[in-house]
């Protein structure tokens, strides 16, 4: 009896082994917590990566402004997006990679302590300007997916505890937006710090981030113009009477570096594969307007000394074409959020919608054809020989028979590097004219997509969202059209 | 003490005085059984002493012996029987021993149980029958032998097993059964990465039970519920194989014996791709592909060239007239270098890649003891070279166990394995990177691998058919390296040491109270190199998958776990018709995993220098450290009455680490069952045994540790570092253990003799609460959540038949049957969720678990069907997509699996053969999405209804008629409901579907669920004929045993249903199954074993 009880005693000594710390079940090589810097770096990284990336996997609006088309693999310039599921990585980017960190980033502000070396007032406004500046960029974000698929989840969104949420209609989503960036204008104090460091698009500096806010303002305004124009007016005028990126030094440019995989995504795509050459649609054009920018943009066809662009939506054989310009694919080449060239194409579709904004129509349209070719390495005297082409010049007639398709025409070639933002101003402008190619998938009805379809893990995952998601909007398809896009 | 010593005195004296005064002479005899036939194998030893002998084939034996001296002889399923060696000559018959018959089984914690005391399920196979075919991992050798085990091997050279018993029951946690050597479990990790256990690319690292030498296993046992293994806890709740490696034995000769065994392989062709042979490279550009731009020799002409860049082969007719330039033309120093070519298939298709596998397997086993200790000692060496080039597989495995006897209540017994495994060069896995996937997928049918083979060793350089830009100067491969340069250049190496080690002392308190104190250490070491020569074609690599051009990446990981357990036995009978055993116990598990993963960053900066620091760039490796400990105390009681009523319950607690102190670490869970031995009762002649049984049991789990979610570092950008935060969820103090609970009715019995015996089971289990990462809307900023969610049910029926029709003494045969079926339900998920997506493939398929459907549901794009069913067939001739991705497409689920065995022997002779089969289950096949996409497969060449070649334009009479219904075009109805009529508009079949011309085959124009193929077969698994010496050849010799076999494995797929491939093939062991892309052939193989034992 005894060598029993000796024998239990064994036992539960043994079994009160087990380590009861929480902690003990931590990966002893991760990291749990850390500071807000090294979370924002990364969410500006995944932003940068998700708009400059040319992958026909995440990021297909090159193929719909038919800037690029693919030599062998043609199925994202037919349109067709399930097979690499585009939609999903690209949605996956911008709302697990990039909101998803800029929340994280924000719970770490919020949990930062005072050092003694800084004042509570200064701290105070330090941490205002931070939260606002993760504010802006969350917007800015919301925008891209709200103009990518139209009504997205929103009120119930970045919470992990709402596992499906619900949809909320894009068209209540574009005023809440607005209103937060107000909010967040509003507490950006420009004298005051923000991120002294991780912050790397404007290095925290809290005078650019309200310029580029109030840019984005007027991004979301000018999309509002034909579905609420007193809206789109209020916030246009506003943004511009509190300052935008009208400069080109003012631009907003993720400082991409040599080495993977910190070096620019075009250059990742492109240095060891032939998967794309410029599209004859942009070049055929471009050699029409004769374009001193196509030296910017691509390289002459192999052996000759002319420009000549893969037929769009068809194989093409790479070695017959031009291709993508040396400076564009270089790997050090910083990737654009926000640019003059973008912002006084805005400014010069509200002036023409009567919008006021301290200057005319032409004013802006030849500001912003005057910043692209600064952007490029163009000289102004290059610039100005372009406006003078009758073709180009805003008050000719030959540059087009309405405001919509000069600036529409003149935006496309500017944005060339910039897909998202050219889809955007052809949706809004319906110029230029592009068609479909012949290859496109029946999906596409014969249109160029005017949506992006949402993704297959929504399907199945969310699936009652994406129903009534799909049907609140007139169908999960490419020729849905966004709130916005109303001709 | 005084009293002691002159027992031992007088014990001496008596030794001596037999040693003197016996007088030893030859004893013969014959052992039979109680019909005589001959029992070779039985133990036969003279009593008090260490010497003994085992009976030949005709179950002689002969020993020295003196006339007052007792033999004993023993042999597994007869009576132990003591004869007096009085004569010099006996014929000894064995009985059979209604308890010995059924045998002793080896149960959880190394129990040994009474097999009929058991209420549950537990099928054994002997040591024979797992040394059936030479294997590098046992668990291949458990196909179709087992009811209810589903033992998927695939394809991969030295890749990992699939080991599921009853189903799948946890959604996305480990299926895999429990493996125990000796009592103890042992890891069985799959090393693989998560992308490949998803069916991504990497490669099939195999799984770690092949270090158990399959020569040093004695038996193994399967328990098959959660019953069986309640004492294990949650570790075994899918099952566990019970292995029991051999023993030493007394035994008076050399006690060695010795195995060889040499093997040689080549694949089986309807295993791989078949090509077509009329139409050569090309076929994005339509079906003249040729480029005609160029002028190559300078002659002033436009010659003719192949596109090299285009890796499909929808190109142009070959014709042996036309010379055109090919990719040999490009490579300076070809004999073709700049010289046009006959335009025709190639002489030697990628089939010609494979080569002959050679292997060879040596074991030298040592065994022996005395009746204080015993001892076996076992050394097999493994040499195994591949189908594919350049790939080997060398392993080591060295194995012992001593087991002692201190006094008569003491005993320890101590084993130990050290295993040395490495590879070179294992296939590729998944989509990218697999050169497998361009045999399949992307090809020039005009390319000759034989030429390419001469290509690479001209110089060994990276010069191949894929050519991006060769007019232009560019060599560079567009998308596929020379495949003689992936093998030679690119290989994997990879090598596992591992040590098990085990000791446990047995102290017997009294009679009938035993306690035993038990160690074990399994500690492994990894080491997994992966290599990108400079000059490779650049994609995806190292820890960040960023494209780079050459690299290394290094992964070693260090595990190791040490379990103590303490037990506690106590018989007691009540009276002489009840029984009482007690079992108490507690163990504690405690395990460490250590990981570096690292790589080279922007390539290498001197060429063939395989170091981290050879790196352009530095970047941060990946490390992990995790521990884990769990703790479990038990005890389970068995009554019995008379030895035909048997009742026994478990009950365990355990407390994990992985579980959080505020939440619930600690948690209970039993289990319960009964037999009835009936044929006790029933007194009958033709009725030898019959059972029934039944049982309950519930299990608990806990998650994997270390699962938290942390911030990951994923670079630096100048002076910036970075993380980004985890993509899971956790809430790590609302985590409860999940609970399986299952349920079991057995039917055992066996007739006429034991001539025909059978095993019944019927099972259900329900998993509830499982934790898992349930995968969320990502605008959740997370990919999934690890919560509790989720039940899953599984209810089957097992059944195993034995019978020997025929058994006579020089003529025997033998069947066995086993035969399962599993019928699987997702019953509900978690919040709202009625689908969750396990595993999302690439190019249109996913993998899921949906509510109301057995697990594994594929679901992809469909056709669209009228009201009758009919596809339908649209304006182009193509077929329309139902472009949701959520139809249901397939489920990989079998309706049944069934294993037939049979075994003929005659005298000497005997031959075996097993047949294992499955039916149903769907897989996905990229291979022939993308097959038919490219040209490829003869599907996409041939004549129509026209009698014209299908790839001929439309214009031109070409084209095929896709079954199906069209709407009607002369139909018109105001409701705007079409009527359809049967298809008749012809769809375009001269180029490929993805260059957008037409092209009605492959995955660009139909839908997921064209390439989704039912996956049953019948397979000739293993076919053996094995010849035993008899003993006049060996008599005058120290030779005791000799036999040579023929074995054949995977000789014949009699049935299948998917095209050029193994439908059991896939990229890993894990519960992602059921799609294949650059899958392996499969290998038949031949293998002479010779066997002598000393």
């Amino acid at each position: 009896m005894k060598k029993i009880i000796v024998s239990a005693a064994l036992l539960i000594s043994l079994v009160s082994c087990v380590n009861e710390s929480n902690d003990y079940n931590n990966d002893h090589d991760k990291a749990y917590d850390v500071p807000a810097k090294v979370l924002i770096t990364n969410a500006e990284k995944e932003l940068a990566d998700q708009v400059i990336t040319p992958s026909q996997g995440s990021n297909i609006f090159r193929f719909f402004s038919q800037y690029w088309t693919q030599t062998q693999y043609i199925d994202e310039s037919r349109y067709i997006l399930l097979k690499r599921t585009v939609s999903d990585v690209f949605w996956d980017n911008l709302m697990r990679d990039v909101l998803g960190n800029l929340e994280a980033t924000k719970k770490a502000v919020n949990v930062e302590v005072r050092s003694a070396a800084t004042s509570q007032a200064d701290f105070d406004i330090q941490q205002k300007n931070k939260i606002a500046i993760v504010e802006i960029l969350e917007i800015y974000t919301y925008q891209v997916l709200v103009d990518t698929f139209g009504d997205v989840p929103y009120s119930e969104s970045l919470d992990p505890n709402i596992v499906l949420p619900k949809y909320d209609d894009a068209a209540v989503i574009y005023p809440k937006l607005i209103i937060r960036l107000d909010a967040a204008i509003a507490n950006l104090n420009v004298s005051g710090l923000s991120f002294p460091q991780g912050e790397i698009i404007y290095n925290g500096n809290t005078a650019k981030w309200k310029l580029f806010a109030n840019s984005l303002k007027v991004k979301l305004g000018i999309n509002l113009s034909d579905v609420n124009s007193a809206l789109a007016k209020t916030t246009i005028e506003s943004a511009v009477l509190s300052g935008v990126i009208t400069s080109n030094t003012d631009n907003a440019k993720f400082p991409y570096v040599s080495i993977s995989p910190n070096w620019n995504p075009i250059y990742n795509n492109l240095f060891s594969r032939n998967d794309y050459v410029p599209a004859n649609t942009i070049v055929t054009d471009m050699n029409t307007m004769n374009d001193p920018r196509r030296s910017a943009y691509f390289t002459f066809k192999p052996g000759t000394t002319t420009y000549v662009g893969g037929i769009y939506g068809a194989a093409n054989s790479y070695g017959n074409f031009s291709h993508i310009s040396a400076p564009i694919q270089a790997a050090t080449t910083p990737g654009i959020l926000f640019e003059s060239t973008e912002v006084n194409f805005l400014l010069a579709e509200a002036a023409a919608r009567g919008y006021s904004v301290g200057n005319t129509d032409e004013y802006y349209y030849n500001q912003a054809i005057t910043k692209s070719f600064e952007s490029w390495g163009l000289s102004s005297i290059d610039a100005e020989t372009y406006l003078a082409d009758p073709k180009v010049t805003y008050s000719s007639s030959l540059s087009g028979s309405s405001y919509k398709e000069k600036i529409g025409h003149q935006a496309w070639i500017a944005l060339f590097n910039r897909g998202f933002e050219s889809w955007n101003t052809w949706r809004r402008l319906d110029f230029p004219v592009l068609i479909a190619p012949a290859s496109a998938t029946a999906d596409a009805q014969g249109k160029v997509p005017v949506r992006m379809t949402y993704p297959v893990a929504e399907q199945t995952i969310n699936t009652a969202s994406w129903q009534a998601a799909s049907t609140a909007i007139g169908g999960d398809k490419l020729t849905t059209k966004i709130f916005w896009d109303k001709n | 003490m005084k009293l002691k010593f002159n027992g031992l005195l007088v014990l001496l004296v008596v030794l001596i005085t037999q040693i003197t005064f016996a007088q030893d002479r030859t004893v013969n005899g014959t052992v039979t059984d109680k019909s005589g036939l001959p029992i070779p194998g039985v133990n036969v030893l003279v009593k008090g002493t260490s010497n003994g002998i085992q009976t030949d084939f005709d179950g002689k034996f002969k020993i020295q012996a003196a006339a007052n001296q007792i033999l004993v002889f023993t042999y597994i399923g007869m009576q132990k029987q003591e004869v007096a060696a009085t004569k010099t000559n006996l014929v000894v018959k064995l009985k059979d021993d209604s308890v010995q018959l059924e045998g002793v089984v080896v149960t959880a914690m190394g129990v040994k149980r009474e097999k009929k005391s058991l209420s549950y399920s537990s099928q054994k196979l002997d040591g024979a029958q797992i040394n059936s075919s030479p294997t590098t991992n046992f668990l291949n050798n458990l196909s179709g032998k087992v009811a209810g085990l589903e033992s998927i091997t695939n394809t991969n050279f030295g890749g990992s097993t699939n080991i599921v018993l009853r189903g799948t029951k946890s959604l996305t946690g480990n299926n895999q059964a429990l493996i125990v050597v000796d009592g103890v479990p042992i890891k069985n990790d799959n090393l693989n990465t998560s992308s490949v256990k998803g069916s991504g690319s990497g490669f099939d690292f195999g799984n770690s039970a092949s270090d158990i030498d399959p020569n040093n296993i004695e038996s193994v046992n399967i328990l098959k519920g959660a019953s069986a293994t309640a004492l294990y806890g949650s570790d075994a709740s899918n099952g566990a194989i019970m292995i029991t490696t051999k023993k030493g034995r007394l035994n008076t000769g050399i006690g060695v014996s010795y195995s060889s065994t040499v093997t040689t392989g080549s694949i089986d062709k309807s295993t791989f791709a078949t090509y077509q042979k009329q139409y050569g490279g090309g076929g994005y550009g339509g079906n003249d592909d040729f480029d005609y731009s160029k002028d190559v020799n300078g002659d002033g002409t436009k010659d003719i060239l192949v596109q090299t860049g285009y890796d499909i082969s929808y190109g142009n007719k070959f014709d042996p007239s036309l010379m055109v330039y090919q990719w040999n033309a490009f490579a300076p120093g070809n004999a073709n270098f700049g010289k046009p070519t006959p335009w025709v298939a190639a002489v030697n298709d990628p089939s010609k890649f494979f080569e002959r596998s050679f292997a060879t397997i040596n074991n030298i086993n040592f065994n022996g003891g005395d009746d204080k200790s015993t001892y076996n000692f076992s050394v097999t060496n493994n040499q195994d070279k591949g189908v594919m080039p350049n790939s080997k597989l060398l392993k080591n495995i060295i194995s012992g166990n001593y087991s002692r006897n201190f006094g008569n209540k003491l005993k320890l017994t101590t084993s130990f394995t050290y295993s040395d495994q490495s590879v070179l060069g294992r296939n590729a896995v998944g989509y990218n990177n697999n050169l497998i996937g361009s045999f399949r997928q992307w090809w020039q049918t005009n390319v000759d691998v034989k030429e390419l083979k001469q290509e690479y060793f001209r110089d060994q350089k990276n010069i191949g058919w894929n050519m991006a830009d060769p007019t232009a100067g560019n060599l560079t491969p567009a998308f596929w390296n020379n495949p003689y340069w992936d093998r030679y250049q690119n290989y994997e190496t990879d090598s596992r040491r591992r040590l098990l080690l085990n000791s446990s002392l047995s102290y017997d308190v009294t009679d009938n109270f035993n306690l035993i104190g038990r160690v074990t250490i399994d500690n492994s070491n990894d080491r997994q190199e992966q290599r990108k020569a400079v000059g490779s074609y650049a994609e995806r690599f190292g820890i960040n998958q960023t494209t780079q051009s050459s690299g290394y990446e290094l992964y070693t990981r260090d595990a190791s776990q040490q379990i103590y357990d303490f037990l506690a036995n106590y018989d007691l009978k009540v009276s002489d018709a009840v029984g009482i055993k007690l079992l108490g116990g507690a163990t504690l598990k405690h395990s460490t995993s250590n990981s570096f993963d690292g790589s080279t960053n922007g390539g290498l900066v001197l060429p063939n220098l395989y170091t981290l620091a050879n790196s352009n760039s530095f970047i941060a490796p990946i490390t992990s450290a995790i521990t884990y400990q769990k703790s479990g105390i038990f005890g389970q009681a068995s009554v019995d009455y008379k030895k035909i009523i048997f009742l026994e319950g478990t009950l365990r607690q355990d407390k994990s680490t992985a579980l959080s102190k505020t939440g619930k670490n600690a948690y209970n869970y039993s289990s319960v069952g009964t037999s009835f031995v009936f044929s006790d009762l029933i007194k009958s002649e033709w009725l030898n045994f019959g059972k029934l049984r039944v049982n309950y049991a519930e299990v608990g789990n806990d998650p994997e540790p270390g699962l938290l979610s942390y911030k990951n570092y994923v670079s630096t950008i100048g002076t910036n570092p970075y993380y980004s935060n985890s993509t899971v969820f956790v809430n790590f103090d609302k985590l409860k253990p999940e609970i399986a609970q299952s349920w079991e009715f057995g039917l055992e019995s066996s007739f006429l003799d034991n001539r025909l015996s059978f095993d019944l089971s019927y099972y259900k289990t329900v998993t509830k609460d499982q934790i898992f990462r349930v995968p969320q809307s990502t605008a959740t900023s997370y990919n999934s959540s690890l919560v509790n969610a989720g039940n899953i049910e599984n209810k089957g029926v097992e059944v195993s038949l034995t019978g020997m029709p025929v058994k006579t003494k020089d003529f025997q045969w033998q069947v066995t049957v086993n035969w399962s079926q599993n019928k699987n339900k997702v019953l509900s998920l978690d919040a709202g969720r009625t689908n969750l997506q396990l595993a999302s493939f690439p190019f249109g398929a996913t993998l899921n678990a949906t509510i109301g459907q057995p697990y594994g549901t594929l679901m992809g794009t469909d056709y669209m069907y009228d009201t009758a069913g009919n596809k339908i067939v649209g304006s182009d001739g193509n077929y329309l997509n139902n472009s949701a991705t959520n139809n249901i497409i397939g489920n990989i689920q079998a309706k049944w699996r069934g294993g037939l065995f049979n075994k003929v022997s005659y005298k000497n002779l005997s031959f075996s053969f097993l047949i294992d089969m499955k039916k149903g289950g769907s897989v996905f096949s990229l291979d022939q999405g993308f097959g038919q996409d490219t040209g490829l497969t003869p599907l996409t060449t041939g004549t129509n209804d026209l009698g014209n070649p299908v790839r001929n334009s439309l214009a031109d009479g070409g084209g095929i008629i896709n079954p199906g219904v069209m709407a009607n075009p002369t139909y018109t109805t105001t409701n705007g409901q079409p009527q359809y009529i049967a298809n008749t508009t012809r769809a375009d079949a001269s180029t490929s579907s993805e260059a957008g011309l037409g092209g009605t085959y492959g995955i660009t124009a139909n839908p997921a669920k064209a390439y989704v193929y039912d996956a049953s077969f019948v397979k000739l698994r293993e076919v053996g004929l094995t010849y035993a010496f008899p003993t006049k050849f060996y008599d005058k010799t120290f030779i005791k045993g000799a036999s040579v076999s023929v074995i054949g494995n995977n000789l014949w797929i009699i049935d299948k249903n998917l095209p050029y491939a193994d439908p059991e093939a896939g990229a890993s062991s894990g519960n992602t199954q059921g799609y294949q892309s650059g899958v392996m052939p499969t290998v038949k193989t031949y293998s002479f074993n010779l066997k002598i034992n000393f």
